[in-house]
């Protein structure tokens, strides 16, 4: 093999990233730096935003094989977890495990302050439509006002893929910034003798009706919204590790290593489908904007149905813990509390917040399952075509061996 | 468009209809639950155990000692404190 030093010198800066660096790779690095800047020095949901960011950067190192669309690399491979909707539910699986539903039990009628809230998803959807986006497309961008960035990320992968980045990255930010976005809508939209109220303490709940509810739930809401069940069902088993109390290491275990491995691997392969290509858009910017609306119209409907309730009972409920109805478990309750305590400092209203955040999550995934029953494909999938999408196109001939093997056992 | 968003609009009626309603199930399941099975305030937990006295004469000495010493050590006289309790940590 004949050497020459200049060939080879050349091939190794052809071979470089520099050399097939474009404007639109620049631009990515940037807004990846940004992401990082914003994690790390200002602490915006610094445990999603610090992967999604350095995703993004490896997404965009040209020749790396990271992007979420480079067959084969690795990246790919934990986007497929994206794609096959396994990380948003295992996610779930943790918030389950952490999520104590106590507040929601003791007072059940918070949970339509946590349905008020989505009136922001669909406030949302409508303004998508007219700003031009599709059916499918505007339902995925809606769902960023329910403020539950599995949710939207298990959503955004069914509905509308090609948005994906722009939609958890407006997802993420928006929950960060909950604690400067929601205080001037709640102080807009009461009055300060509404913000003084003081909520009766909760009355305590039997440890059976704990261990019962998550199984109450899934029964009743996965079979009126059976697109829901990954999500509610993988939700609802996490709480049954953590109330059942004999499940001790499964429990432990979702709360703490499962949810922080399933995070690494969900905000990385988010962050590599943040190419140029899919991510400088007109859309992109719309989404923003939409993001932006669908977080203050959400923290809106959920004060005004606390305004509701406050009519309806005697002025017994404190409207402020409406605005935790947008899900941000807990930062919108820790917001409820603040405003509350602002107000009036021996004002608590935390626990009574926490109530209508848990029902957000409920009622998130719920507007999640209405969306995938009215645009989503509900069929049975073919088990050869699903296997064929990890694996590689399968061989007609072998397919059929393969059914014919299948069959051959099943009998 | 007009089409798009009437048909966003009925979407969105619906859809709110149907989370309410979902919602509203659940609310009636959990007050079932609660009412069927009312909370129960666990046992009250036992009484820390206190030391017994000592069946010997050696309870008047360790009284003392440590009568002594505490009374040194607040710079007071003996007789300004009376120990009447001492129980296991």
């Amino acid at each position: 093999m004949e050497f020459s030093f200049g060939a080879s010198a050349s091939k190794i800066l052809n071979t470089t990233g520099f050399s097939s660096l474009e404007g639109g790779d620049v631009i990515m690095l940037l807004v990846a730096c940004l992401l990082l800047y914003l994690a790390v020095w200002k602490k915006f949901e610094p445990l999603l935003l610090l992967p999604i960011g350095f995703g993004c950067l490896l997404a965009n190192i040209p020749m790396s094989m990271m992007a979420s669309t480079d067959a084969g690399g690795l990246l790919n491979f934990f986007y497929q977890g994206v794609k096959h909707e396994v990380l948003p539910p295992l996610v779930f699986l943790g918030v389950g495990a952490l999520t104590d539903f106590g507040p929601l039990l003791a007072n059940p009628a918070t949970l339509l302050l946590g349905a008020a809230a989505q009136v922001g998803v669909y406030a949302t959807l409508i303004g998508a439509v007219l700003l031009g986006f599709n059916m499918h497309e505007a339902s995925a961008i809606g769902i960023i006002g329910g403020a539950d960035g599995p949710t939207s990320i298990f959503i955004a992968s069914k509905l509308a893929p090609h948005l994906l980045a722009p939609i958890a990255v407006a997802a993420y930010s928006y929950m960060s910034l909950v604690p400067l976005i929601q205080p001037p809508i709640m102080k807009l939209l009461t009055t300060e003798k509404e913000r003084k109220i003081k909520m009766k303490q909760l009355k305590p709940i039997s440890k059976t009706v704990k261990i019962l509810f998550p199984v109450v739930v899934t029964i009743v809401c996965c079979l009126m919204l059976p697109g829901v069940t990954p999500l509610l069902g993988m939700l609802m088993l996490g709480n049954l590790f953590r109330e059942s109390g004999v499940t001790a290491r499964l429990h432990e275990t979702a709360e703490t290593h499962l949810i922080n491995i399933v995070t690494i691997f969900l905000a990385l392969a988010v962050g590599s489908s943040m190419t140029a290509d899919s991510f400088l858009r007109v859309e992109t910017l719309k989404i923003i904007v939409l993001g932006l609306l669908a977080f203050s119209i959400a923290t809106a409907g959920g004060v005004l149905f606390g305004k509701l309730m406050c009519k309806m009972t005697g002025g017994r409920v404190n409207p402020l813990i409406g605005s935790a109805g947008v899900s941000a478990v807990p930062m919108a309750a820790r917001v409820s509390q603040k405003v509350g305590a602002d107000t009036d400092p021996s004002n608590f209203l935390l626990m009574h917040a926490m109530g209508p955040n848990v029902a957000g999550v409920i009622g998130s995934a719920v507007a999640a399952g209405v969306f995938i029953s009215l645009f989503g494909d509900t069929t049975p999938i073919d088990q050869h075509a699903a296997i064929a999408d990890v694996i590689g196109t399968v061989e007609p001939g072998i397919k059929a061996a393969i059914a014919q093997v299948a069959g051959a056992i099943h009998h | 468009m007009e089409a798009s968003f009437l048909a966003a609009v009925n979407v969105s009626i619906l859809a709110m209809a149907v989370i309410f309603t979902v919602l509203v199930i659940l609310i009636f399941t959990i007050q079932v639950l609660v009412k069927l099975i009312p909370y129960e305030a666990p046992p009250p937990a036992p009484p820390r155990n206190q030391t017994a006295a000592p069946a010997s004469g050696d309870h008047d000495d360790h009284v003392a000692a440590i009568t002594a010493t505490l009374a040194m050590h607040m710079g007071k006289s003996p007789n300004e404190f009376r120990i009447v309790n001492i129980s296991q940590r």
